[in-house]
C-alpha cells in the first residue's frame, strides 16, 4: 500500500496558529494527502491535555494524525518535515512586528530559510473559516528563475478545477532583468491592437512551456503596475483570491525578498512559499 | 574524403551570430534571430526535432489566410514546417531532453544566408550522436529550401532513422481554417487569394555500400522514412530539397514544385548551394556597410542589412514586407507605413527592383485606397492603415487590454498620413532611379491620387487656411488631432510633387502623359489647384521659434518628465495612463523630429537642431521605430555621442538577451531605420537632382565606414575616413553623376574612376581623381 503524502502544520498552542488548519485540510483534500498536527512544546503532554493545549477538539482533528516534539520550534518543525517526507508545511504567518526582518527573524522565517519542501503562510485573521482553492495567483516577473514555480503551481490549479491568474507587475523605475530568456511587459508596443495580444499569448506559452501544459485549463495573464508588492496585495483582495504562490530565490539580504516579506506580512489570504534556485 | 555538409560556415567569426548551449525560454526570440528567408519564403529557426516551445513558421510574401476571429483581419498563412525532422537511434528519439546535452550550438551565417546547428547528444544508453545541420532559403532560386543534415555515430553502431515530412504545425490547425491535400511528396495549402504548393524531395548518403536506404509514406506526415543501418564511427547525410510555388507564380504549383524539385536534386545540392552563397556575395557588395572601430554597431548593421535583404523580393509585385518580415506571425503579416518609411530607401540604393516592386504593390492596391477614400466621403486614395493581400483596411477596431479595459484603435479611422509616405516613396524612387516607365506606367497613378485625396481632406476655412482636422500623426499617443505637422506637410509636399510630376512627364513623355491623363480622367486645372491648396495648408510653423506645433494646441500641454520614463518598465502610456498621456506633450516616436528627417531639404538646418532639441526630450521612445530616426537626425546635426546612444538602444531591440522583444519576428522597420541612421545620418547621404550629396559625420570611435549605393544605373563605392576627413568614391556603371559635398565642392564623376577630396581646416578641398 502506497503511504499517501504528508502535509504538516505546526501548532504553538496558540489560538491564531488553528488558522492553519482549514487550509492545510483543503490543499490535503487536493494532493491526497494526509494532515499531520505537531504541536511543538516545552514538555511532552497526554493527549487530551495535547488537544487542549492546540484549542482543538477531537471533532477537529477527526482523520488526522497528532504529534508533539520539543526544542527550538523552527528546527523541530523542520526535523518533523524531513522525517516525514512532507510535501507541504502549512503554519500560521507571524503577527505583525516592526522591522525590516520580518518574517525573517521569527519561527516562519527560520522555517522558509531550511524547510525541505514548499511552506504555507496563513493569515491569522482568517481564523477557522473553512478554504477553497478557486482562484491561485502566481505573481511573475518574467524570469525563468521565477518560472520555476510555476509547475508545482499549475499542478495545485489543475487539481482544484481553480482558475489560474498570472500576475505580471510593472514597475516605474525598476531594473529590466538581466538574466537571459526574461520576459517582461514590452518596451515598445509599435501598435497596440497587436502588441498586446501578441505578448500576452507570448507571456503565457513560456509559462505552459514552464509548466505542464496538459494540466493548465484555465489560465490568464493580468497586467498591472506599481510597486510589486502593492500591486499584488491589491489585486488579491480586489478579487478575493485564495492563493498567492510566490517563487523565491533565497536571498536574506536586507533589501532583497521585500516583495515577499511585504506580501507574507499585508496578505489576507494564504501565501505559498518556493525556494527556487537561481 | 568523408562526408559532410555541402557547406562551410563562414570562417570570420564577425558574420555569425551564435547561440551556446540551449535556453528553453528564449526559443521565440531565436527562431526569430535566425530566420532564414529570400523574400519570397522564409522560415523560423525552430528545432527540426520540435521542443516544448517551438514555434515554427514558414511564410510566403503576400499569402493570408482568413482568421477564425475576423475583427483582427487576415493573417500571415503558416505554411507546412519542412524542417520538421525526426531522428531515432534504435528506435528511441533523439531528444535534448532525454540523456546528456554534451554540445550545442545555432548559428545565424549572415554572410552566407545559412543557418547552422551542431548538436552533440548523449541518449540514457550511453550512445553519443552527432548532428550537424544547414538550413537555407536560396537567394539564387527564391522557390528553393534546403536542409542537409549530417549524422555520426560516435561510440556505437545501430539503426538510424530518419523521419522527415511537411508538418502542419498543430496550433496552426486551431486557429486557421486551412484545407491541405497530400499525396505522397506534395502539400497544397489553400490560403486567401492564393493556393501554396510545397514539395519534397530528398537523398541519402551512407558512407558504406552496405548500409540501406528505404523510402515509405510516414503516417503522421507527408514525407519520407529513412532507414539507415550505421557502423560504429560511421557517417550518413541528408539532403532534403523543397519547392514551393504558389497560384500566383504558375497555373498548377503542386506539379511545377514537384518538377523543381526534380531538377534541382538532378542538378545537385552543391550546385544549388554554390549558387545561393554567389547571390548572397552579390548581395553583400550592394549593400554590406562596413564600420571600422565600432564593433557592436558593425554587428547591428550586419544583421539588419542580412534581415533587409531576406525580405525583399523583386519579383514579386503583389506582395509587400509586413511588420516582422517573413520571420513571425506577429503582427499578422500586416503592412503599414513602416515599409514605405522605414524599409523602402534601404532598397532603393541597393536594390532599386526591390523598391519598385515595393510601390507597385501599392500601385495594385490603388483600388482598395480609392474605396476607402470613398467611404469616408474623399476623393482620390487613402491607403489602409494596415493592410494584407488586397489593400482593404484590416485595422481592428478595438483591443482588449491585459487590465481588461477595452481600447478603441482609432489609427484605421485617423491615421491619414500614409497616403503622403507612399507618394514620398514614390517620389524618392523616381528621383533615385529616373525610372520614367515606372512612373507613367504606376507611379503618376498614386501621386496624383492621394493629391486628389489631400485636396478633398483639407478644408479651406474662415481664416484663410486650409485645414486638416481630426487625425492622428506617427505620435499615437495623441488621437483626434487638428492640423497634425507630420501629416500637414507631408500632404502639402505630395501635393506639390503631384503636380511637379504632371508638368515633367508632359514635358519629357507627352504621348505617355497624355495616355496616363486620360486613365486618370485629370482636368487640365487639378494640379494647379493641388498648389493652391498646398499653399493654403497650415504648416504649424512658428518663425519666432523655428518650432513647429506638433499639431494644435500641442504647446498649452502639460510637460511631463519623459526622460525620467524612459527607463519605466513600461511605456509611458501606461504610467501616466492614456488620459494623462494625452494631455500632456509627451510622445510616442519621432514625429516633428520624423518630417525633419524626411523632408531636410526644405528647411535650413537651424529649424531641425530647433525642433530637435524641443521634441527629443519630449519623445518617448514607445515604438520600435524611434530610436533610428533620432539617431538619424542626431548625426546629421553632428551630436555624435546622442546618435551613438540611440543607434545601440535601434540595434539593441532584436539583439539584447533579455527582451523577448523579437519573439514575434525581428523589427524589420527598425533595421530599416538603423541603416537609414547610418548612410542617412552618418554619412549624411542625400539625393540631388543629378548625383548624390554626402555631409558625413563619423561617430565617436569610428575610423572608418565603407558602402555602397546605387544611383539611376550608377554604383558607387563610398569611404568615409575619419581622421583623415576624407571621402573616397568609386563610380561604376553607366554615365556621369555629380558626387557633393554638402556645403562644400561637388565633382563630376565618371564610370570607372576613382575620386577623392578631404577636410583642410574647416572646409572641404578641392574633388581631385585619386588612383583606382
Amino acid at each position: 500500500m502506497m503511504a499517501s503524502p504528508t502535509l504538516l502544520v505546526p501548532l504553538d498552542g496558540s489560538p491564531k496558529a488553528t488558522a492553519a488548519l482549514p487550509v492545510a485540510r483543503g490543499l490535503a483534500d487536493l494532493m491526497g494527502a494526509t494532515v499531520a498536527l505537531i504541536y511543538v512544546g516545552r514538555e511532552a503532554l497526554p493527549p487530551g491535555e495535547l488537544l487542549d493545549r492546540m484549542r482543538l477538539s477531537a471533532e477537529d482533528v477527526r482523520g488526522l494524525v497528532v504529534d508533539q516534539c520539543g526544542g527550538s520550534p523552527a528546527d523541530a518543525i523542520v526535523r518533523a518535515a524531513s522525517a516525514r517526507h512532507a510535501i507541504l508545511i502549512v503554519m500560521c504567518a507571524p503577527a505583525r512586528p516592526p522591522g525590516p526582518s520580518y518574517p525573517f527573524g521569527s519561527v516562519p522565517g527560520d522555517v522558509l530559510r531550511t524547510a525541505p519542501c514548499p511552506v504555507v503562510l496563513v493569515p491569522s485573521i482568517r481564523g477557522r473559516h473553512p478554504w477553497a482553492l478557486r482562484q491561485l495567483v502566481l505573481p511573475h516577473d518574467g524570469t525563468p528563475t521565477s518560472a520555476a514555480a510555476i509547475a508545482p503551481t499549475a499542478e495545485l490549479a489543475s487539481r482544484a478545477g481553480a482558475d489560474l491568474v498570472v500576475l505580471h507587475v510593472a514597475t516605474p523605475g525598476a531594473e529590466r532583468p538581466a538574466e537571459p530568456g526574461s520576459f517582461v511587459a514590452p518596451r515598445y508596443v509599435d501598435q497596440p491592437q497587436h502588441e498586446w495580444p501578441g505578448w500576452e499569448r507570448e507571456f503565457l506559452e513560456r509559462v505552459r512551456g514552464a509548466g505542464h501544459p496538459a494540466n493548465i485549463e484555465k489560465i490568464r495573464l493580468v497586467l498591472a503596475q506599481g510597486e510589486a508588492s502593492a500591486a499584488i496585495l491589491e489585486f488579491t483582495r480586489r478579487n478575493g483570491s485564495d492563493l498567492i504562490a510566490l517563487a523565491w530565490r533565497g536571498s536574506l539580504e536586507p533589501e532583497r525578498a521585500r516583495t515577499m516579506r511585504r506580501v507574507i506580512r499585508d496578505a489576507s489570504c494564504p501565501v505559498i512559499v518556493f525556494r527556487v534556485r537561481a | 574524403m568523408g562526408v559532410c555538409l555541402p557547406l562551410a560556415p563562414s570562417s570570420d567569426p564577425g558574420w555569425l551570430l551564435v547561440e551556446e548551449g540551449f535556453t528553453l525560454a528564449r526559443e521565440h526570440e531565436i527562431e526569430s534571430i535566425f530566420a532564414v528567408a529570400n523574400g519570397y519564403i522564409g522560415t523560423r529557426a525552430s528545432l527540426e526535432e520540435g521542443s516544448r516551445l517551438s514555434q515554427p513558421g514558414t511564410f510566403a510574401a503576400g499569402i493570408y489566410v482568413d482568421d477564425r476571429a475576423p475583427e483582427f483581419g487576415p493573417a500571415l498563412a503558416v505554411l507546412p514546417d519542412w524542417p520538421h525532422l525526426q531522428i531515432a537511434v534504435d528506435g528511441d528519439r533523439l531528444s535534448m531532453e532525454s540523456g546528456p546535452l554534451l554540445e550545442h550550438r545555432r548559428m545565424l551565417d549572415l554572410r552566407q544566408g545559412v543557418l547552422w546547428r551542431e548538436w552533440r547528444q548523449q541518449d540514457p544508453s550511453g550512445r553519443i550522436t552527432r548532428v550537424r545541420f544547414l538550413r537555407l532559403a536560396s537567394l539564387a532560386d527564391q522557390h528553393v529550401l534546403l536542409q542537409s543534415v549530417v549524422v555520426t555515430v560516435e561510440n556505437y553502431s545501430g539503426r538510424i532513422e530518419f523521419v522527415a515530412g511537411l508538418a502542419l504545425p498543430d496550433a496552426q490547425r486551431e486557429r486557421v481554417a486551412l484545407t491541405v491535400t497530400r499525396d505522397s511528396e506534395t502539400v497544397v495549402v489553400l490560403a486567401r487569394e492564393a493556393s501554396v504548393a510545397m514539395a519534397t524531395g530528398s537523398a541519402l548518403q551512407p558512407k558504406s555500400e552496405a548500409a540501406i536506404s528505404r523510402q515509405e509514406r510516414a503516417t503522421e506526415h507527408v514525407g519520407e522514412h529513412w532507414t539507415w543501418e550505421a557502423g560504429l564511427g560511421e557517417t550518413a547525410r541528408l539532403d532534403r530539397v523543397v519547392a514551393a510555388y504558389t497560384s500566383r507564380d504558375v497555373a498548377d504549383p503542386a506539379d511545377t514544385a514537384r518538377a523543381h524539385v526534380a531538377i534541382m536534386l538532378e542538378r545537385g545540392v552543391s550546385a544549388l548551394t554554390r549558387a545561393h552563397v554567389e547571390a548572397w556575395s552579390r548581395r553583400w557588395n550592394a549593400a554590406g556597410v562596413q564600420i571600422v572601430g565600432d564593433d557592436e554597431a558593425q554587428r547591428a548593421l550586419r544583421f539588419a542589412v542580412y534581415h533587409l535583404a531576406a525580405a525583399a523580393n523583386p519579383a514579386h509585385e503583389q506582395a509587400s514586407i509586413g511588420a516582422r518580415g517573413l520571420t513571425g506571425q506577429a503582427y499578422r503579416g500586416h503592412v503599414f507605413w513602416d515599409t514605405e518609411i522605414y524599409v523602402l530607401p534601404f532598397y532603393l540604393f541597393t536594390d532599386p527592383p526591390a523598391a519598385r516592386a515595393l510601390l507597385m504593390y501599392r500601385y495594385h492596391t490603388l483600388g482598395a485606397a480609392r474605396r476607402k477614400a470613398n467611404a469616408h466621403g474623399y476623393q482620390g486614395a487613402l491607403y489602409a492603415w494596415e493592410s494584407a493581400d488586397t489593400g482593404e483596411e484590416a485595422t481592428p477596431r478595438a483591443v482588449v487590454a491585459l487590465d481588461g479595459r477595452v481600447v478603441p484603435i482609432l489609427t484605421g479611422e485617423q491615421e491619414h498620413h500614409i497616403s503622403a509616405d507612399v507618394a514620398y516613396a514614390v517620389w524618392q524612387y523616381w528621383r533615385a532611379t529616373g525610372d520614367d516607365d515606372f512612373m507613367v506606367d504606376a507611379g503618376s497613378d498614386i501621386l496624383v491620387e492621394t493629391a486628389r485625396f489631400w485636396a478633398s481632406r483639407a478644408r479651406m476655412e474662415a481664416d484663410g487656411h486650409a485645414h486638416i482636422r481630426a487625425v492622428i500623426g506617427p505620435d499615437e499617443y495623441h488621437d483626434t488631432v487638428d492640423d497634425n505637422a507630420y501629416t500637414n506637410n507631408m500632404a502639402r509636399w505630395n501635393l506639390d510633387r503631384a503636380a511637379d510630376a504632371v508638368a515633367i512627364l508632359e514635358r519629357v513623355r507627352l504621348s505617355d502623359w497624355k495616355r496616363m491623363s486620360a486613365r486618370l480622367a485629370l482636368a487640365e486645372d487639378e494640379p494647379a489647384a493641388w498648389r493652391r491648396i498646398a499653399a493654403a495648408l497650415v504648416t504649424g510653423f512658428h518663425p519666432d521659434t523655428r518650432l513647429f506645433e506638433q499639431f494644435e494646441g500641442y504647446f498649452a500641454l502639460e510637460d511631463v518628465d519623459v526622460i525620467s520614463h524612459r527607463s519605466c518598465a513600461m511605456p509611458i502610456d501606461v504610467c501616466l495612463g492614456p488620459e494623462r498621456t494625452r494631455h500632456s506633450k509627451a510622445i510616442k516616436q519621432a514625429d516633428v523630429v520624423a518630417l525633419c528627417a524626411l523632408l531636410w531639404d526644405e528647411w535650413p538646418r537651424a529649424v531641425h537642431e530647433a525642433n530637435f532639441n524641443y521634441y527629443e526630450p519630449r519623445t518617448a521612445h514607445g515604438s520600435s521605430l524611434s530610436p533610428a530616426l533620432h539617431a538619424l537626425v542626431a548625426a546629421r546635426l553632428g551630436d555624435g555621442a546622442l546618435a551613438q546612444t540611440y543607434l545601440r538602444q535601434a540595434g539593441e531591440i532584436d539583439l539584447a538577451d533579455n527582451m523577448g522583444n523579437a519573439a514575434g519576428g525581428v523589427h524589420i522597420a527598425a533595421l530599416g531605420g538603423l541603416w537609414q541612421a547610418v548612410v542617412f545620418g552618418v554619412a549624411g547621404l542625400r539625393l540631388r537632382e543629378d548625383g548624390i550629396c554626402l555631409d558625413p559625420h563619423l561617430l565617436p570611435g569610428w575610423t572608418e565606414m565603407r558602402f555602397c549605393v546605387q544611383w539611376r544605373g550608377r554604383v558607387l563605392r563610398l569611404t568615409l575616413a575619419a581622421d583623415s576627413a576624407r571621402i573616397d568614391v568609386e563610380v561604376d556603371g553607366s554615365g556621369e553623376l555629380t558626387v557633393a559635398v554638402v556645403d562644400g565642392p561637388a565633382c563630376r564623376g565618371r564610370p570607372g574612376r576613382r575620386y577623392a577630396v578631404s577636410r583642410e581646416g574647416l572646409a572641404w578641398g578641392a574633388w581631385r581623381e585619386a588612383d583606382a
